[in-house]
């Protein structure tokens, strides 16, 4: 009637089973947890630079941005949260109409000890344009985004803080 | 053994190959159903490098979507085949640039231009894209979505040590033939 296969098999399946069950609810709570991340972003200095990048030829116009970030994210850090990537883009239309967004600082945040962010940075990736150049460009508005990454189950993402819509200096020669 | 086929019979050997058959097609058929509805050639994918970690490791397993409607943004994790590239890669969007475009067709989305970058990796992904600048839409497969740590690491083993693949596929097949219900 009961055969060893027949018992190990109802065992596993009813493991299995629980086993989904359980990790089905952890990835669900994503959904449940509030979260209430905020921060201020603002911009110290930008700068343009004019000058030759690595293995091009021809000159680049470069954005140089440093910036200060003050943000209580430790709201993010529930028990499905595996780290919690940040990043800082920059939006603005350029003279052709192509809207762009470009990432130029980034920080993998791991421990809720450390959600709590005080920063003074700058460029970590080079800001440029298509077209080579940030002339007639709109001004560019600057956001701190996330994307907090589970443990199991979904991704979110959200925005931690944002600043008006800032020009560009005229571009500086540096050759 | 060829004893317990003659008492199974003609008829029951191949009534079991009947549902063997039957399994892997609703299976298969389960899979394109998927990427129907999420709009993307492999709606599953597993990692195999490990340019995203601490994120994500070797055999983790990634859920993708590709809206039609919707564009890529900034932050977005995608998986994409490089031009000429072997494997797809799961790389993070570090730049989108939205064209302008004359067509103004509310399904159509805007042709984008798009950079990635692995986020344990120090370079963005130029150097990957075989001599283009950018990635553009088609060479996308989906954006991640969801999360399952671990259970890829089986398919990895089997293209490790393909022994394993065949062990397993022999047994499956043959507990498939020999069961009696």
């Amino acid at each position: 009637m009961h055969s060893i296969y027949q018992r190990l098999n109802s065992v596993s399946a009813l493991l299995s089973t629980c086993l989904l069950v359980l990790l089905g609810s952890i990835a669900l709570t994503t959904y449940v947890h509030e979260t209430h991340p905020s921060g201020t972003l603002e911009i110290s200095s930008t700068k343009v630079k004019l000058g030759r990048m690595r293995y091009q030829r021809r000159m680049v116009e470069t954005a140089h941005v440093k910036f200060n970030y003050n943000a209580d994210l430790t709201s993010l850090f529930h028990w499905n949260t595996k780290q919690v990537f940040l990043y800082l883009t920059a939006e603005y239309t350029n003279a052709q109409g192509t809207q762009n967004e470009a990432v130029f600082w980034d920080r993998i945040v791991r421990r809720k000890e450390d959600a709590n962010i005080h920063i003074a940075g700058g460029n970590k990736y080079f800001l440029k344009d298509l077209t080579r150049s940030f002339k007639n460009a709109t001004s560019v508005t600057y956001s701190m985004k996330y994307n907090v990454m589970p443990w199991i189950g979904p991704l979110t993402w959200g925005e931690a803080g944002r600043t008006e819509a800032l020009p560009l200096p005229p571009a500086q020669n540096t050759v | 053994m060829l004893d317990q086929f003659r008492r199974l019979g003609f008829r029951h050997v191949l009534l079991q190959v009947l549902n063997f058959a039957s399994v892997l097609a609703s299976g298969l058929a389960m899979w394109k159903g998927l990427g129907l509805l999420t709009n993307t050639e492999s709606p599953i994918v597993v990692v195999l490098s490990g340019s995203m970690e601490p994120a994500f490791y070797r055999g983790d397993l990634l859920f993708l979507t590709n809206p039609p409607t919707s564009a890529y943004r900034t932050g977005d994790i995608t998986v994409y085949n490089a031009p000429g590239g072997a494997i797809p890669i799961v790389h993070r969007v570090l730049e989108t640039h939205d064209l302008v475009t004359k067509l103004t067709v509310d399904d159509v989305v805007v042709p984008q231009l798009l950079l990635t970058k692995g986020d344990n990796n120090q370079e963005d992904d130029i150097q990957l894209y075989n001599g283009l600048e950018y990635l553009e839409r088609k060479h996308i497969v989906g954006k991640v979505n969801g999360f399952l740590p671990y259970v890829g690491y089986v398919t990895i083993a089997m293209n490790d040590f393909p022994q394993l693949k065949y062990a397993l596929m022999g047994i499956l097949g043959l507990m498939a033939l020999i069961q009696r219900e």
